[in-house]
């Protein structure tokens, strides 16, 4: 969907028939202009390369070819069958007399038949590409023929790969693995958001099958309990995403600032202090944060110690009390983070911005907010947007915390300190109720990638990147 | 006036001086809590006293000779290996990825960022069943390598720092270097890199904590390979129900050990910040 | 220990009787929680040395009993062979046929364990697990030197002293598995129907005369909720009484030394009437896993870990109250003071078998509201709980 909003925006820079004859052209002039041997190159791959004495090149297309026909036959086949059905035979058990047992003769699986469908469909994209680059390569090798020209030799092939086509060589490694640690468990993650995979539904004992749009619906108006959490627990996400990045950002600021500030000594020490709280992971600290708030916690002994309160205040089982506590604490978290992101950016503010606001008469405050402020707006608002959306998906903050409690019996599986990310956790982990679990996960995904798109993209930021070089 | 304006500046500096001090005890209290508890020779999460009635070391050392049940050694050398070799993928991996965002123009480039913006935004551990099923056809599930690749799998989508750091890194070099017959493959190791120690630090120090601190990828990987696991993970199992009592203490000792190595080299990246190495680098 | 050995062999004997010699290796997995590793161990190796006739390849994982259903739902396969688990998810499990009949040696396994822990390992009269323990349930303990046995009979006796006394009552009302104790006692079920749906009748009359009393027990000065880590740290300091299980015996008799003492939970008061609280009761099972190459051997290894001879062990070694009937009826086990306690219990005991996943949720978040000290309609509130745990 946000790939189509890039081409759109590109359809306005390039004339409107760019992008199909980049991309199909050159295979349409293989076929229209290639002899025998590069037209057959389309059932035979590398048959072009090694016509023209290209033969290492010409054995690896055939070698890809080879295996991925292989691949298909003897490995995706089975799984491909049945992603229609996502597989029909479950689980049967049949009385062994030897024995005494009744044997399980195991049935289809369906998730195993979803994940490598996926698998094997995503193996065509490659291939695809390859064989367009395969076909080219047949053409050019027969024009340089024609031409008299000495195609390439396999060095120098792989010559070019460090200079001129470098970024081949840099981007695949990362890609391939963005592929399959990213993409294609994605991929396998929206589809079950349309299938029925929950607790009474798990591979291998017994199937699941596509269940269309159900979960959606659900989700937004088909069922009452679920569509109130979804919505309290979104809104409360946002109101969560804004405070904690805000605060984060200004508190933070202020911070760096005062240990920024001339005349004020051991800088170093003061910066210090507050990193040792990075150090400590977070799910130790803010275990320990949270067992200091119970009822019986620290503070709360403190406090009816000195005689403050008479009996312990319900830090994290009031809900607004418990969503008041979560922002602070993680302001704990987060503002020697937004100290140290900062504290290099502040000192590059040009000094005298604040030397003719002094002149004006601009106290500290005003200075604040008409110099500090907006240029820092304007140099970290990706940062901002990357913290922003960090928090939306904070799990860490609330889950260890409060592990979304207090609990509630308005909403389903969830409390109110919930996020979409926590929730979506509970729900895989405690209720296996994995398509409710991936169709909260697709939304997760559309707002904070179609919001940070929108953001980066508009911002000047990404677009001026050149000038800055 | 003069004088004015310096009483006036001590007044504020003094000012600031309490509320750092303020500020560094609250930031403090939980990481001197931990350490207590590290310390106390009593057992159990709870305590009805603040200060232990007894002090003891035995909570560390029994870390290292008490390893029936959990096995501590094992898991810290565990983690250190994983977080080597992620580390090294990871930061080769990014650096690969920035310098071709940054300097190779190629067509869909735009779209290969604004592809990697997104993904990066679909929360991790929604993928996390996928990725143990594609290990366990692979036959790693439940394996230190399996864990390695997971930490290490995304790292295309975090080059924002060292892209931002290498666009400021001027290009006449790179055009000087061209002219004079080198590759891009040469521009990147005899231009760019040595030019980026900064960034190549912080990448892989970032890369190197990941491990130390999560919990919850490596609970799906392991499972219940016990002698796998990583430190964070074993301490986490520390907390179960059955085991707090008990464990408790040593699960903050155990912690401590964690935090020390970790908390060296933040101090050590903590100058890239303050100098701007990062900051700067959010400009792009 | 003579004795065990002794027995072991007889087994072995038996054993290597009625299966017939094969040389292939047998590779199995067990999982149990992290305390039972070392037990489990030695009772493997008895296992192995009375099967002489097999090469044993035996690995021990370690997953507790209240996980084992979750764990072994992530990825069957990978799952272990013979697994211990709580009985609570003997539904789930057997709805995803994660669990082998047992069908081998059925009747000697009937007969030498309760008739109360082969019930809660049957569904439809089918037995799927081998009992192992039977005590997952939750009681009383206290403190002598401020309750007397007398004041322990009553909620309100032992609120009244530990309020004299300035002492707390801990029971963990906002866990669904706890406050349940109080809308059972009132005469509340928890049932599935014939579909195999939870059917939960705690809104009834009954139910909010009960949950009035949940209310009134919350808001007196002497009620203390907390986990686990609570009691074993505040009990004798500044909790005078708790509600909790058999696995905090040894923590807190440490705690209370000659103090210690636990027995049935009181009665408390409904409706202007002295009613018997109520309790979950479950047991400790031993599955075998459908995915297993090696059924039979699991099989045998499962009734191994659970016979006779293992449950004196698990006891000896653990405190854990036996299901063998032998066995819980040794001086040994009738002399421990919290499974008596228990088993005093028992007689109002529900068992939680008949429990689904969607009880928790929903009764923990009913239970937070009474921390909290809601004054909502009683109704309302057991109203919209009974809807989501009856998932209408």
């Amino acid at each position: 969907m946000l790939g189509m909003t890039q081409n759109i925006a590109k359809k306005h820079i390039r004339p409107k028939e760019g992008f199909f004859k980049r991309t199909f052209g050159p295979l349409l002039q293989a076929f229209r202009e290639g002899d025998a041997w590069t037209r057959l190159s389309a059932i035979i791959m590398g048959l072009g390369n090694l016509r023209r004495g290209q033969i290492i090149k010409g054995l690896l297309m055939l070698a890809f070819e080879v295996g991925f026909f292989l691949f298909h036959i003897f490995f995706g086949w089975q799984y491909l069958k049945d992603f229609g059905t996502l597989g029909t035979v479950s689980q049967r058990r049949v009385w062994d007399e030897a024995v005494q047992i009744y044997r399980r003769v195991p049935g289809d699986n369906s998730m195993l038949i979803l994940l490598f469908s996926v698998l094997t469909l995503a193996t065509i994209i490659p291939f695809v590409l390859i064989w367009a680059a395969n076909m080219k390569s047949a053409l050019k090798v027969q024009k340089q023929a024609e031409a008299g020209v000495k195609p390439n030799t396999f060095i120098q092939d792989l010559k070019t790969l460090l200079d001129e086509r470098f970024h081949i060589t840099l981007l695949t490694m990362p890609m391939i693995s963005l592929a399959a640690f990213t993409v294609l468990p994605i991929i396998f993650m929206v589809l079950i958001a349309f299938t029925n995979f929950d607790k009474t539904h798990q591979p291998p004992g017994s199937l699941f099958t596509w269940v269309g749009m159900t979960n959606v619906t659900d989700v937004f108006w088909g069922d009452a309990l679920k569509s109130r959490t979804f919505f309290g627990i979104l809104g409360w996400t946002l109101i969560w995403a804004v405070f904690a990045t805000f605060t984060n950002y200004i508190l933070g600021m202020i911070l760096a600032m005062m240990i920024n500030k001339k005349g004020i000594r051991l800088k170093k020490m003061w910066r210090t202090i507050f990193v040792i709280t990075i150090a400590v992971p977070q799910f130790v600290s803010l275990l320990l944060v949270s067992k200091m708030f119970t009822d019986t916690g620290v503070v709360n002994v403190l406090l009816q110690q000195w005689g403050l309160t008479d009996g312990p205040i319900p830090f994290l089982t009031d809900p607004t009390l418990a969503r008041i506590l979560v922002i602070v604490v993680n302001l704990w978290v987060g503002i020697p983070y937004t100290m140290l992101m900062t504290t290099g950016i502040l000192m590059n503010i040009p000094a005298d911005l604040y030397e003719s606001a002094s002149i004006d008469g601009a106290g500290p405050v005003r200075q604040f907010f008409s110099i500090t402020l907006p240029y820092m707006l304007f140099v970290t608002t990706p940062q901002m947007i990357t913290t922003f959306v960090g928090n939306i998906n904070n799990f860490n903050v609330i889950y260890l915390l409060t592990t979304g409690g207090p609990l509630t019996l308005d909403y389903y599986q969830a409390g109110k300190t919930d996020l979409l990310v926590t929730w979506l956790y509970k729900l895989t982990v405690n209720e296996q109720n994995y398509s409710l679990a991936s169709t909260i996960g697709i939304f997760i995904f559309l707002i904070v990638s179609s919001l940070s798109l929108l953001v980066y993209n508009l911002t000047g930021s990404v677009k001026k990147e050149d000038q800055f070089q | 006036m003069k004088i004015g304006i310096k009483a006036r500046n001590r007044i504020s500096n003094t000012a600031i001086y309490i509320i750092l001090t303020v500020l560094s005890l609250i930031w403090l209290l939980p990481i001197a809590w931990l350490v207590m508890t590290s310390l106390r020779a009593e057992p159990g999460a709870y305590t009805t006293y603040i200060i232990p009635k007894g002090w003891t070391i035995s909570n560390y050392t029994k870390l290292f000779t008490n390893t029936e049940l959990f096995n501590f050694p094992r898991w810290f050398a565990n983690t250190l290996l994983v977080a080597i070799l992620s580390c090294i993928i990871t930061t080769m991996l990014t650096l690969m990825v920035a310098y071709t965002y940054s300097r190779l123009r190629f067509k869909s480039r735009k779209g290969f960022m604004n592809m990697s913006l997104v993904l990066g935004m679909f929360p991790g551990f929604m993928s996390m069943i996928a990725i143990y099923h594609f290990m366990k056809l692979l036959g790693l599930d439940q394996s230190l390598a399996a864990l390695v690749m997971v930490y290490s799998g995304g790292a295309a989508l975090k080059y924002y720092v060292a892209k931002g750091f290498f666009d400021t890194i001027p290009k006449s070099l790179d055009e000087a270097a061209c002219i004079d017959g080198a590759t891009r493959n040469d521009i990147f190791f005899k231009i760019i890199l040595p030019n980026s120690m900064p960034i190549v630090t912080y990448t892989a120090i970032e890369a190197f904590i990941a491990p130390w601190v999560d919990f919850i990828f490596v609970s799906v990987i392991m499972k219940d390979n016990y002698q796998n696991y990583t430190v964070a993970l074993g301490l986490y199992k520390m907390l179960e129900r059955e085991n707090i009592y008990n464990y408790f203490t040593q699960f903050c000792a155990g912690a401590v050990l964690v935090a020390l190595p970790i908390t060296l080299l933040f101090i050590k990246i903590q100058k890239f910040y303050v100098g701007g190495v990062v900051g700067g680098a959010v400009k792009g | 220990m003579k004795k065990l050995l002794s027995l072991v062999l007889a087994l072995a004997m038996l054993l290597s009787l009625s299966v017939p010699a094969m040389a292939e290796t047998v590779t199995l997995k067990v999982w149990g929680s992290q305390e039972d590793q070392a037990l489990l161990t030695t009772l493997i190796d008895f296992f192995k040395a009375a099967n002489p006739d097999k090469t044993w390849d035996i690995t021990l994982g370690v997953v507790g009993e209240p996980d084992a259903k979750t764990r072994y739902l992530e990825d069957p396969a990978a799952a272990a062979d013979v697994f211990a688990f709580a009985n609570d998810q003997l539904i789930d499990l057997v709805n995803a046929d994660a669990l082998y009949e047992v069908t081998r040696n059925k009747e000697a396994i009937v007969a030498a364990n309760s008739a109360g822990s082969v019930e809660s390992a049957t569904l439809d009269g089918v037995l799927y697990g081998y009992p192992m323990t039977a005590d997952n349930g939750y009681f009383l303990y206290y403190d002598k030197s401020v309750l007397s046995e007398e004041d322990v009979q009553t909620l309100d006796g032992i609120l009244a002293k530990a309020n004299a006394a300035g002492k707390k009552v801990l029971m963990d009302v906002s866990n669904g598995w706890y406050v349940a104790s109080f809308f059972l006692g009132a005469g509340c079920t928890l049932s599935l129907d014939a579909d195999g749906n939870q059917v939960c009748d705690f809104n009834n009359e009954k139910g909010v005369a009960a949950g009035e009393a949940i209310r009134a027990f919350c808001a007196d000065p002497a009620f203390m909720t907390g986990d686990d880590s609570v009691i074993q740290g505040g009990m004798g300091d500044t909790i005078c009484a708790a509600v909790t299980g058999a696995w905090n015996a040894e923590a807190l008799q440490a705690k209370l030394g000659d103090n210690y003492a636990a027995c049935k939970l009181p009665t408390f008061t409904c409706g202007g009437e002295q009613v018997q609280m109520g309790s979950f009761i479950g047991t400790k099972l031993i599955g075998v896993n459908t995915q297993s190459a090696y059924p039979v051997e699991a099989m045998m290894l499962a009734e191994f870990l659970t016979n006779e001879a293992a449950q004196a062990k698990r006891f000896e070694v653990r405190e854990l109250g036996p299901s063998n009937v032998n066995v819980a009826a040794t001086e040994e086990v009738k002399a421990n003071v919290a499974l008596a306690a228990l088993s005093a219990q028992s007689a109002y005991g529900t068992s939680q078998k008949l429990v689904l996943g969607t009880y928790w949720t929903p009764a923990e978040a009913f239970g937070l509201a009474m921390e909290n000290k809601s004054t909502d309609d009683m109704k309302t509130l057991l109203d919209s709980m009974v809807a989501q745990i009856t998932g209408k």
